[in-house]
């Protein structure tokens, strides 16, 4: 049995990308990880939007998730940088200031709950990174993927870079990179590798055309780079590349980039030998048949 | 004995024994810097927090004052000459010690550190042992002075 | 102890120091209250205590009142103190039968907001200090003879100015040098401006008098390992390391670097050429002697080699030198240790260290030397040809939250200096300044700044967030906002250079723990006073010049060191210094000889001593600096202070109680 997190889907990989959340249930097990589900777990909230309309319902409401883990005594796991962003945040400022936490307590007592900060918040990313290790999953690993992967951090994930010192450099980090040759693949050298994929804050919701335009820069310097597919950790990131490539030709009349997105879980199943079916990744608007086709 | 204005309201009286070379010049600075903080300490200049006598810090919470500071230079090595902060924290702990068996609560002495550009940090220690103290109550001992006499 | 018999009759002054003190403390108040104090016999105020009129209003009562212990209620003690004494003392009353009340930088100017709580406050302060002042007694300095020479630690220009300074007024000066030789940065930069002047050719005369001074003695390739004693009567002890090389001999002919086997990265060029393990760090170094570098030499890591000792015609070659020790006793030390340039690996957006064509502002300085790596031309460190297009960064660990908060003060004019010669260079180069202010702010700077307009350089105001390599053209692709257009841009250069400021030299921290001179929050050294005492360390009788003290150019590090030399020459100028009478007396029938006090002393001050039947201790008043650390640990009270007594705090303590 491996170590057992509450898993916290948040809300697009339900609604809009399941499965990335079935990828994750087959493949984690198989590492190491186990998955516990949490009752009533709400949206996170989102760090961009909700955070800057009201900080104290951002706050009470990821303190509502959080205490949800600390009842079941188990760290946090997230597959969402945004998630990330708000659970890890939340929890380390109502962990250092106590006026804030006894101002959010106040709140949650009308709930009957009550936030202690007995628990942390983990990003697939770290504990695969420090947990499992990029040995560990070069081992799960049966059919490697001889493919060129562009490897998109996105931003929720390493940024502020005070509140992760797990992360290394902000600027140039590696780790995921690494994770990623442990597949098999090649992580491409990109312009831009480290720029926002252009969804969140709002962005995409409220300014789609400069949320695609920033898109469209990287999918240019992810095609000039020759990559197979794009990687990513958050399924706000894989919902823009995916979605907004479609939306590229169609709002645009843009020539299809053409390029397949993969979650990092959907890829570790490929390479562990799962077939796309079981893990969703025939649900992307983007078809994956070209990258499919090498793998097989 | 004096109330303050107010009622209810306790105002701690607070005994600070600074030393010339970092706290009160820190001190200073803080005034120079018209920073602010409640006017509820009294400060004494010695030349080094190792000069502070066990003895002193007695006989002020005797004389009813609600809390003692001490402040003295950052350790190991900022104490101007070499080593009386270390003097200073050793006896500070015995210090405690010997407060909690006379059943005084040892919080209501602090030993604390700040270099001669801390003025900002003086500060907030004031205005933090002030809050502290306001919290903990007055003196006990004054209470057990009968006639409420200097 | 003072004297029971003497009728004490106490005078307090409350200052309003103009409206510093009395727009939050009602002074009237204040005052009333003191004059019905037990033992205070008049109690005055005016505005400015410090002043001639409250001088002499202390003054006079002295004389016609009979006044014999002065409070005096205003600013800091560390501000007036000393005045205060004065006035005592000319008026014929011992100068250390004065207390002062902090009312202002731990009264007034802190407590705004309540200016009743404020005034109570005042009242408990001068309470104290009449306390305190029943329990002063009189006493006397000693005078004590001066040692009539200086140690100036650091080679570079304000040192050097400094030592110059001392020297032509007759004292005898200790210069010491960590390097092999004089110069230090200024002997690094080709070019100064805004004149143009070539920096060597400056320089070097100065050095010359220097090495040729009678009274200069330079010690290079020494440092500072020890200090103790005080203004007037410092003791140091200096680590002279061997140079193995006979600097009388020695005729810098070059041959013994030239058969050298060993190459080592040139400190000189930041990296960007090499150096034998036998170099010598320019053609006017000063001394003009080569130097053997004792960590990579083979012979003295490895016992083989020895070419240079071989080669050399004039013999000068000496392994046989050894580490010497020496002990000085000067009056005054001057401290001008330097800076060293900021590190900006840590700003890993801009790539240096990633990126060849990525350099730093000294770094581009060294290419502009005609003995520096490239001969004098600007070249791209990748290609090794000239750049056609050139981006320098403004404030590069400088006004930056992550790194320094402060401003350099010598980047925007070093861009400038090094974007003309760019210029010159190659007239058709395109220069870019990306700057958040541009800083002119000295005699001919500005026009300086113009001058570079007219030459075209182009500035422009913002930020530059990434750089990254074009894996095509290999050129730096600058990622910026151009806040005067308003928008983000991004634009390709050849050749980048990082504007880096001033840090405080790493063994900073050392020079203060050795010398006890504290330093600022920026790491710089502190100095007493920022306006009023900018040349003087906290220390008395140390002194500190050039960007030791904060980042400065080269027309102010002069200034100061020769600021800084004025002040270090008045103890050795009045060849006497008043000892405070700062030891404590011991009461050889109460001491018991236990010798705790003995362990206690940092300065070993205090000693077990044989007298009659008893074993006493005894102090050592010129080695004693009067912490009073014996006087507290002391457990029959024998070790009585002569200022801060028991009495003295105990009856502050009890005079504020409740």
């Amino acid at each position: 049995m491996g170590k057992k997190y509450a898993f916290f889907l948040g809300c697009l990989i339900p609604n809009r990308y399941p499965g990335i959340e079935a990828a994750a249930r087959k493949v984690l097990p198989r590492i190491g990880i186990e998955l516990v589900d949490m009752n009533g777990a709400s949206c996170c909230p989102a760090p961009g939007v909700v955070k800057s309309f009201s900080r104290p319902a951002w706050l009470a409401m990821a303190a509502r998730n959080l205490c949800i883990a600390e009842e079941m005594g188990l760290e946090v796991l997230t597959f969402c940088n945004g998630c990330y962003g708000t659970l890890a945040e939340a929890n380390h400022s109502l962990k250092a200031d106590r006026a804030l936490r006894d101002s959010v307590n106040s709140k949650l007592k009308e709930i009957g709950k009550a936030f202690k900060g007995s628990i942390g918040v983990r990003h697939l990313a770290e504990v695969l990174m420090k947990e499992v290790t990029a040995d560990g999953i070069k081992k799960a690993v049966t059919k490697p993927l001889n493919l060129k992967a562009a490897v998109h951090y996105g931003c929720h994930l390493i940024k502020p870079k005070v509140l992760r010192e797990w992360v290394g450099s902000a600027e140039r980090p590696t780790f995921l990179d690494e994770l990623t040759e442990a597949l098999g693949a090649e992580s491409v050298e990109w312009e831009d590798k480290m720029a926002c994929c252009g969804a969140g804050g709002g962005v995409r919701s409220a300014i789609l055309d400069v949320s695609l335009r920033m898109l469209n820069r990287k999918l240019l310097s992810a095609k000039e780079a020759g990559a197979d597919f794009i990687l990513n950790v958050c399924p706000f990131c894989h919902l823009q590349f995916d979605r907004g490539q479609i939306e590229l030709q169609k709002l645009y009349g843009l020539q299809p980039y053409d390029i397949p997105v993969l979650h990092y879980v959907q890829a570790l199943g490929l390479a562990m030998g799962y077939s796309p079916h079981e893990l969703g990744v025939d649900m992307n608007f983007v078809r994956a048949d070209r990258i499919l086709e090498k793998l097989s | 004995m004096e109330m303050a204005e107010g009622g209810s309201w306790f105002e701690p009286k607070i005994l600070g024994f600074l030393c010339n070379w970092c706290s009160y010049a820190a001190a200073d600075l803080a005034g120079m810097s018209r920073m602010e903080y409640p006017p509820n300490i009294r400060c004494i200049r010695v030349m080094c927090s190792g000069r502070v006598e066990p003895s002193f810090v007695l006989e002020a919470l005797r004389e009813g004052y609600d809390g003692v500071l001490i402040a003295g230079c950052h350790p190991p090595s900022d104490c101007h000459y070499q080593s009386g902060n270390l003097k200073a924290r050793r006896r500070y702990y015995l210090l405690r010690k010997l407060l909690r068996e006379l059943g005084i609560n040892p919080d209501r002495v602090r030993l604390e550190w700040a270099s001669a550009s801390e003025g900002q940090r003086f500060a907030e220690i004031v205005r933090d042992f002030t809050e502290q103290l306001r919290r903990l109550g007055p003196n006990p001992i004054r209470a057990m002075r009968v006639g409420g006499g200097e | 102890m003072p004297d029971p018999q003497e009728d004490l009759k106490i005078g307090v002054y409350v200052c309003h120091c103009g409206k510093n003190i009395a727009d939050v403390v009602n002074v009237k108040e204040v005052a009333d209250f003191a004059s019905k104090l037990p033992g205070v016999e008049v109690a005055r105020e005016y505005l400015h205590m410090c002043d001639d009129v409250g001088q002499e209003m202390i003054s006079n009562d002295i004389r016609e009142l009979g006044i014999n212990r002065v409070v005096v209620a205003a600013c800091s003690p560390k501000v007036h103190e000393l005045t205060f004494r004065e006035t005592l003392r000319k008026a014929g009353l011992n100068p250390y039968l004065l207390e002062i009340a902090n009312i202002r930088e731990q009264c007034s100017w802190v407590h705004r907001s309540d200016p009743k709580r404020a005034t109570e406050k005042a009242k408990d302060l001068v309470k104290m200090a009449v306390a305190k002042a029943k329990w002063l007694m009189p006493l006397e300095t000693k005078s004590v003879e001066v040692s009539r020479s200086a140690l100036v630690i650091g080679g570079g220009i304000a040192g050097i100015q400094a030592a110059l300074d001392i020297a032509d007024n007759g004292y005898q000066v200790y210069l010491v040098e960590k390097g092999p030789s004089l110069g230090g940065r200024m002997g690094q930069w080709s070019k100064v401006f805004p004149t143009m002047d070539c920096a060597a050719c400056i320089l070097t005369p100065k050095m010359v008098s220097v090495a040729r001074h009678p009274r200069i003695k330079l010690l290079t390739n020494s440092e500072l390992i020890e200090a103790s004693g005080s203004l007037g009567n410092f003791k140091v002890r200096i680590r002279k390391r061997p140079r193995y090389v006979d600097e009388e001999k020695c005729t810098a002919c070059g041959l013994c670097a030239q058969k050298c086997p060993v190459r080592v990265p040139n400190e000189i060029d930041f990296g960007m050429s090499s150096r034998k393990a036998i170099y010598i760090t320019s053609p006017n170094a000063v001394p003009l002697a080569y130097s053997i570098d004792g960590e990579n030499c083979l012979y003295l890591k490895r016992g083989i080699c020895r070419v240079c000792e071989r080669v050399c015609e004039a013999k000068a070659i000496n392994f046989n030198q050894k580490e010497e020790i020496i002990e000085l006793k000067v009056g005054s030390i001057v401290v001008a240790i330097g800076y060293d340039p900021f590190d900006p690996t840590p700003l890993e957006e801009y790539g240096f260290g990633r990126y060849k064509d990525v350099v730093t502002g000294p770094m581009l300085e060294r290419m502009t030397d005609p003995m520096g790596p490239t001969g004098g031309a600007i070249l791209r460190p990748s290609t090794g040809k000239p750049p056609r297009k050139v981006a320098f960064i403004q404030c590069v660990g400088s006004r930056d939250a992550r790194f320094n908060i402060y401003c350099s003060r010598v980047c925007c004019m070093y861009a400038i200096k090094d974007s003309l010669i760019i210029k010159e260079q190659n007239p058709e180069a395109e220069v870019y300044i990306f700057y958040m202010d541009i800083r002119a702010f000295g005699k001919g700077y500005e026009e300086f700044y113009l001058r570079s307009q007219e030459a075209g350089v182009r500035f422009i105001r913002g930020k530059v967030s990434s750089i990254r390599e074009d894996p095509k053209t290999k050129e730096l692709i600058l990622r910026y906002e151009d806040t005067l257009l308003g928008t983000a841009l991004e634009d390709s250069f050849d050749l980048v250079v990082l504007s880096v400021g001033q840090v405080p030299r790493a063994d900073t921290e050392t020079i203060s723990k050795i010398l006890g001179i504290p330093r600022s929050t920026d790491g710089f050294l502190m100095e007493a006073h920022p306006k009023l005492r900018p040349n003087d360390a906290v220390v008395d009788g140390i002194y500190l010049a050039g960007s030791a003290q904060y980042p400065k150019d080269i027309p102010d590090a002069v200034a100061q060191a020769s600021g800084a030399a004025a002040r270090a020459l008045i103890p050795l100028s009045m060849g006497r210094v008043e000892v405070e009478p700062l030891s404590p007396i011991i009461d050889e029938d109460r001491c018991g000889g236990c010798g705790v006090c003995v362990k206690l002393c940092p300065y070993r001050a205090l000693e077990l001593k044989r007298k009659g039947e008893k074993t006493v201790a005894e102090v050592d008043e010129v080695l004693c600096k009067g912490c009073g650390t014996c006087v507290a640990a002391c457990p029959s009270g024998a070790a009585k202070p002569r200022m801060f007594t028991e009495e003295q705090i105990l009856s502050m303590i009890s005079s504020a109680a409740r």
